[in-house]
């Protein structure tokens, strides 16, 4: 019989390696980063009110330009996706870094496919 | 060792302190975490450091019932995707999408000489699912437990169970054929 394989044989051996000092760099990168800035404190009930109303201004944009470019016969979710892109495209750069910035501050925005995991 | 408690409560008395506590227990598990995704290091060292920088400026978001290791892999996992994303020229990448280009970025020039084993290890885990891969990844290497391994890709405990386990059988089929 054929000798199977065994994980030990490996263990959490990485074939891949990293330039010397690289984790004392990155951290060094990540805290001159971070240096200027502070975490965020829990928002108020204002400032969420005023993010709230940005936001929906920036998804009503959207929307607007994406129902006046999308050709009545487009059916497909393929279709959907390319045109929000194009309509992401047409957004201001402000607009578009604002939704950039909801969208890149939702940790949870990713992976929720639950049911096919 | 300091424990993620501790961790926890320097960042928020002295952020600076504690985040350097952080960095320290973190930077190299989240690195290895990426790169397991992403293959290449330079890719892997942008997503990593990206992955602190969110972490720090979201760190009022992370509520602490739940596990703080999860919440991290979960944050370097979605970088780990958005950069992924960011290469095919879209906004995002599910899941479903990364196995095919996580198969494109396989090369032999980001291997160390002389470990072939652990390369053909690391080829068989890219051979896998997206989804098989981030269970077995976590699991394996980073000793998740199946709860934590499901609060970091938001799935269920059961599902990433099964997952896992599929994961080891292809991976011990792949190794035996290809020896």
């Amino acid at each position: 019989m054929d000798k199977q394989f065994d994980f030990k044989q490996v263990g959490k051996r990485m074939p891949y390696t990293v330039p010397e000092g690289f984790f004392d760099e990155i951290e060094k990168n990540v805290m001159a980063e971070i240096k200027a800035d502070k975490p965020k404190k829990k928002a108020r009930t204002i400032k969420i009110a005023v993010r709230t109303m940005i936001a929906a201004a920036a998804a009503i944009a959207l929307f607007l330009v994406v129902t006046k470019q999308q050709p009545k016969d487009a059916t497909g979710s393929q279709d959907d996706f390319a045109y929000v892109e194009l309509a992401y495209n047409n957004l201001s750069t402000e607009d578009q870094e604002y939704l950039q910035e909801i969208y890149e501050e939702d940790v949870f925005l990713y992976n929720n496919e639950e049911s096919d995991f | 060792m300091v424990s993620d408690k501790d961790i926890i409560k320097a960042v928020r008395e002295e952020p600076e302190r504690g985040f350097r506590l952080l960095m320290a227990s973190y930077r190299e598990p989240v690195y290895w975490h990426i790169r397991r995704l992403v293959v290449s290091h330079a890719d892997a060292q942008d997503a990593a450091q990206e992955t602190f920088v969110r972490i720090f400026r979201n760190f009022s978001q992370y509520n602490e019932e739940n596990s703080f290791k999860a919440w991290i892999f979960r944050i370097a996992t979605n970088e780990a995707l958005r950069l992924l994303g960011r290469q095919k020229g879209s906004l995002m990448l599910s899941l479903d999408d990364v196995t095919v280009d996580m198969l494109s970025r396989k090369t032999d020039e980001n291997y160390e000489d002389g470990d072939e084993i652990a390369a053909r290890l690391q080829q068989a885990i890219l051979h896998l699912p997206a989804k098989q891969q981030l269970a077995f990844n976590m699991r394996y290497y980073d000793d998740m437990s199946y709860d934590e391994i499901a609060a970091a890709i938001g799935s269920s405990a059961a599902s990433v169970k099964a997952n896992y386990h599929y994961a080891k059988e292809s991976i011990i089929k792949y190794m035996n054929n290809n020896d």
